[in-house]
């Protein structure tokens, strides 16, 4: 059909076979994910950066042995993430992720006043804060599963754990933010 | 009260990311080195990273800096022998760390095929994998045939490739409650780095020197948690025991054994020995 995308499947079976173009749709297709869970292991964006770029490569040079019956997106995070945390390993020290909220920010579920948008907002912040003080592990599968919206399979293969380790994982780090967002909103 | 999984939801929507770089790159040639594995061509020449940072001013001055840097890096190596290891932890080559976690699930049991929740990677067949590997998978005949195998190939799995044999129930040797896995054995080409090694076993782990057909190996008993090898391209690969248990390794003529299982030392070494 004009003007659909193609398929992950189609773009891979192309660029195995020498089609530029094919690949070229994948990496624009997948860079800011691959990116930001970079960022996410890495804490850095000049590293992130360097990893995910050299991902993309490596990825391109064993398509051909990808299968293609699976999902090239988990498979492509998995290696992103390596090369993430090889460059945490070669740097000797892991750059404690600090996310923030983006300047300007209106929440979509405020009411139009002013004081509604302010409170809704420090109410981000202070979420956010406290996901910034979880431990490392804690903080980057929050991270994954809410704010790179990955699926389990995805997170478990961005921090290469099996799909268990991520829920139970997920379900504790849950079980560290909710009595202080419980607070917080009581009070 | 709102709901904390909606407002992360809601959160995400809200985190200040750095801007995504360009990854794509600009046309040029492709770089050779390129050619030796996959498709044929690269599709572009791969500009950004930290070269952009560096501030080059043009794409192809990039490449021929970077060109001459990777050959002028290439030639001390070649050149300065004696030297070789030095110049590469100054630049990083030959230590990289692949850090690898596979613990085992903590569900009750896992669905789908058995060993597919270990993250063990492709799941495939013993003629399959030998045929994409360049050195030769070696079968325990005391287990009798594998239940399933799976292979974990570059760029996820370590220079050489990966294949593990994964054994269901089988006598004497206690399924662990968790993976439904009574054993497990795990190929790759590489050697062990003993220093580097005695250091990331954990606390909870004790060591025994043993002797296998004549080659050396450890024993691994109480709760070893993690596992480091030299790969075949000399990087090293760290990686976590899976099902967390005793495990016997040695070096079975360049290739890297890992016998893991809820099993006694004797238990493990009448497997290694009937590896063929």
């Amino acid at each position: 059909m004009e003007g659909r995308p193609a398929d992950d499947s189609v773009l891979i079976a192309r660029a195995v076979r020498g089609d530029s173009a094919a690949y070229e749709e994948i990496v624009q297709r997948y860079q800011q994910v691959a990116f930001r869970t970079a960022y996410v292991v890495t804490g850095s964006a000049p590293d992130a950066e360097d990893a995910a770029q050299e991902a993309f490569v490596k990825a391109f040079r064993a398509l051909d042995r990808f299968r293609p019956d699976a999902q090239f997106r988990p498979w492509l995070l998995r290696i992103v993430a390596n090369e993430a945390r090889n460059r945490v390993r070669s740097s000797g020290r892991r750059q404690h992720l600090e996310l923030r909220l983006a300047e300007g920010f209106r929440p979509a579920d405020a009411a139009p006043s002013a004081e509604a948008v302010a409170l809704a907002t420090d109410e981000r912040r202070r979420l956010l804060a406290m996901v910034n003080a979880l431990s490392g592990d804690d903080r980057t599968v929050i991270a994954c599963r809410y704010f790179l919206e990955l699926s389990s399979e995805e997170t478990a293969a961005a921090l290469n754990v099996p799909e268990g380790t991520v829920k139970s994982r997920l379900s504790r780090a849950l079980a560290r933010l909710r009595p202080q967002f419980q607070e917080a909103a009581n009070a | 009260m709102p709901d904390l999984e909606e407002q992360l939801s809601a959160l995400g929507a809200a985190v200040e990311w750095p801007p995504t770089p360009h990854l794509l790159p600009f046309h040029g040639e492709v770089p050779s080195e390129s050619q030796q594995r996959g498709p044929n061509l690269l599709p572009t020449v791969w500009g950004g990273g930290a070269q952009r940072r560096r501030g080059l001013p043009l794409a192809h001055n990039r490449w021929a800096l970077a060109a001459a840097a990777v050959f002028l890096i290439a030639a001390l190596l070649l050149a300065y022998t004696p030297t070789r290891n030095a110049i590469a932890g100054w630049i990083n080559l030959h230590t990289t760390i692949q850090r690898v976690e596979h613990p085992p699930t903590p569900s009750p049991l896992p669905s789908g095929s058995l060993g597919s929740q270990l993250g063990l990677g492709t799941p495939t067949t013993l003629k399959d994998a030998q045929a994409q590997l360049s050195w030769k998978i070696t079968v325990p005949s005391s287990l009798g045939a594998p239940d399933a195998i799976y292979l974990q190939m570059p760029p996820v799995g370590p220079s050489g490739g990966e294949v593990t044999l994964v054994y269901a129930s089988r006598s004497d040797i206690k399924v662990s409650g968790q993976t439904g896995v009574s054993v497990l054995v795990t190929e790759a080409r590489g050697k062990v780095d003993e220093s580097f090694f005695f250091k990331v076993l954990g606390p909870d782990a004790h060591l025994d020197n043993v002797t296998v057909n004549g080659h050396p190996g450890f024993w691994l008993s109480g709760k070893p948690h993690d596992f480091a090898f030299q790969d075949a391209s000399g990087d090293f690969r760290m990686e976590t025991l899976r099902l967390a248990t005793n495990t016997l390794v040695f070096d079975n003529n360049g290739t890297i054994v890992r016998i893991e299982g809820d099993m006694t030392k004797e238990q493990a070494l009448q497997i290694a020995t009937s590896l063929g």
